[in-house]
């Protein structure tokens, strides 16, 4: 017993530290005046934060990059969920064809989806195909999977007939229905997947990159290429890439998370 | 609502359906026409019709270079994750600390979802030629990583692909270890089995399927990866990732053929793993009934 515990604590002892010496380190490097001779920093600046920030290039990538994350985000929501919704109250015959779609992403890699796209649609002119909306529509291909499950699991757990009758029993339009009896008994899903696609597209380089590339510079973009030539602002904007992701996923672990305490709360159905 | 009743019952199924219109034609405009496109378009010479030119065409050496590049690093990163991963999946499910399980199941999460950009240059910050890492090594144990190792070199994109390549065989197996009944262990025990014994012939053939089926994901998930490779080890390493970008880019001499080839066995590559990873999933979860 004694060994399985010290092989227990020497395992989480090395996968916390490969999971947060490189996270940890970016960090401190984007705060030290120099850290490549000695092994601490030769001191604490703030020189490189403030010269990152006061770049106009940087808010402008920034807010590319939240529109893009944040456009694919409502998109994929506003199809995604009426689209379970009436497939799981009305059609689930079409289940197996939804599903199809939104797991066929996960066996398309990013460069490919852009050849692809580029392929099929070039022809319709520079306008359409390199626009950062086709940027977003490609983003929310990628982040389809991603949606679609925690909002599906979410209708799955619900006893959608019964409430989608009572509520036109009393009157109640589709539209009523769907966003005040159906979407706030479905929202822990929702919001779950609706920031998953978030912190998904907001680090997107790969589609980025090959479909708009400097037309509509990116976060992450940017970062990639300050990191050819000034490692100390890269380094600054790679932690401000780490604290969107982590805000977001803490965010996502807390919206699970209050979701099945809610079910528990209800007790045993 | 009266009326409605009334309608013809095709009608009434073609609004039924007509209600998943907008998803359909996103996938098929997305997803569906693209692969399409590509795929015809790597199984046709210009002018000739079907023809398998392309694909003769792509057996230059520098391209058949790539796959093989691809598949051993998809290979070797899919097996060190299924191995690490299980190990710290299974040091997370037999710990007793509640708040050390959910911490690092969060964390697990957490880092699945990373990757790309930042990610390589945090391996570049702490193992760069300069890197923290480096210099730790060198000053508190005397270990000079440098010229033996590089991080821009492919053990570098190797340890950063484990990055992401653990936690997600960590969470991908997770379920399947908690499933192992601890009845059918004390059952082994009692019946005169060592704990080896019990692991080599009771869990492991129960958590066969899982652990092919994490390591079909995996190596798919590295197959496909562009921007870690791509910010670490930039052209110096040729993957078909890379090679297919380059492509895009126009980096080398337009032949939109080749890429479409290159493409197409990615795809066909990546289809075989997801493929076969849901089939192994489904035979895993045949035992958490």
């Amino acid at each position: 017993m004694k060994r399985a515990s010290l092989g227990r604590f020497m395992v989480l002892g090395f996968f916390l530290t490969y999971m947060l010496l490189p996270l940890l380190a970016t960090v401190a490097f984007s705060f030290s005046v120099r850290w490549d001779r000695t092994i601490l920093p030769e001191g604490l600046t703030l020189d490189w934060w403030q010269a990152v920030v006061e770049r106009r290039a940087f808010l402008l990538t920034l807010r590319n990059s939240l529109f893009i994350s944040v456009g694919a985000m409502f998109f994929s929501v506003l199809l995604v969920t009426p689209t379970a919704y009436w497939a799981h109250l009305r059609v689930p015959q079409a289940k197996p064809l939804i599903e199809l779609l939104t797991v066929l992403p996960f066996g398309i890699p990013g460069v490919v989806l852009a050849l692809a796209l580029l392929r099929s649609y070039a022809r319709l002119g520079a306008a359409i195909v390199y626009s950062p909306w086709m940027l977003i529509a490609a983003c929310m291909v990628l982040a389809l999977p991603f949606m679609y499950r925690p909002v599906a699991n979410a209708l799955a757990a619900l006893n959608v007939r019964a409430l989608t009758e009572a509520a036109q029993m009393l009157g109640a339009s589709w539209v009523t229905t769907l966003t005040r009896v159906i979407a706030p008994n479905i929202l822990s899903g929702v919001l779950g997947g609706a920031l998953l696609v978030f912190s998904t597209v907001f680090v997107e380089f790969t589609l980025a990159n090959l479909l708009v590339g400097a037309r509509f510079k990116t976060f992450p973009i940017y970062i990639v290429e300050f990191t050819r030539f000034d490692a100390r602002q890269a380094s600054a904007l790679a932690a401000i890439s780490f604290v969107v992701a982590w805000l977001t996923s803490l965010a996502i672990i807390w919206v699970a998370g209050s979701a099945s305490r809610g079910r528990e709360s209800l007790g045993p159905r | 609502m009266s009326e409605r009743r009334h309608a013809p019952a095709w009608l009434n199924k073609l609004s039924v359906w007509g209600a998943l219109l907008p998803f359909f034609a996103f996938g098929i405009i997305m997803e569906v026409i693209p692969i399409i496109t590509i795929v015809s378009a790597s199984l046709t010479d210009p002018g000739h019709g079907l023809s398998l030119v392309n694909y003769q065409r792509s057996m230059a050496p520098l391209i058949l270079q790539s796959f093989a590049n691809s598949l051993r690093l998809s290979a070797v990163t899919a097996l060190l994750g299924v191995v690490l991963g299980t190990l710290v999946s299974l040091a997370i499910v037999s710990s007793r600390n509640k708040l050390l399980r959910e911490a690092a199941t969060a964390l697990a999460d957490v880092a699945t979802n990373f990757g790309g950009a930042p990610l390589a240059f945090a391996f570049i910050i702490t193992l760069g030629s300069t890197g923290v890492l480096t210099l730790t090594l060198k000053e508190f144990f005397g270990i000079s990583l440098y010229p033996a190792f590089r991080v821009y070199s492919v053990s570098g994109l190797v340890l950063a692909y484990l990055y992401f390549q653990m936690p997600l065989m960590a969470l991908l197996i997770q379920p399947s270890l908690l499933g192992l009944k601890a009845e059918w262990r004390e059952a082994a025990l009692n019946l005169g089995a060592s704990t080896f014994g019990y692991w080599r012939h009771v869990a492991l053939p129960i958590l066969t399927p899982a652990l092919l089926g994490g390591f079909l994901l995996l190596f798919a998930n590295s197959f496909g990866a562009y921007a870690t490779a791509w910010t670490l080890t930039g052209p110096d390493i040729n993957l078909v990732t890379i090679q297919i970008a380059a492509l895009i880019r126009g980096e080398v001499q337009l032949e939109p053929g080749i890429a479409d080839a290159m493409a197409t066995a990615s795809l066909g590559i990546m289809a075989l793993c997801v493929a076969g990873y849901q089939w192994a999933s489904s035979r895993a979860a045949r035992w958490r009934l």
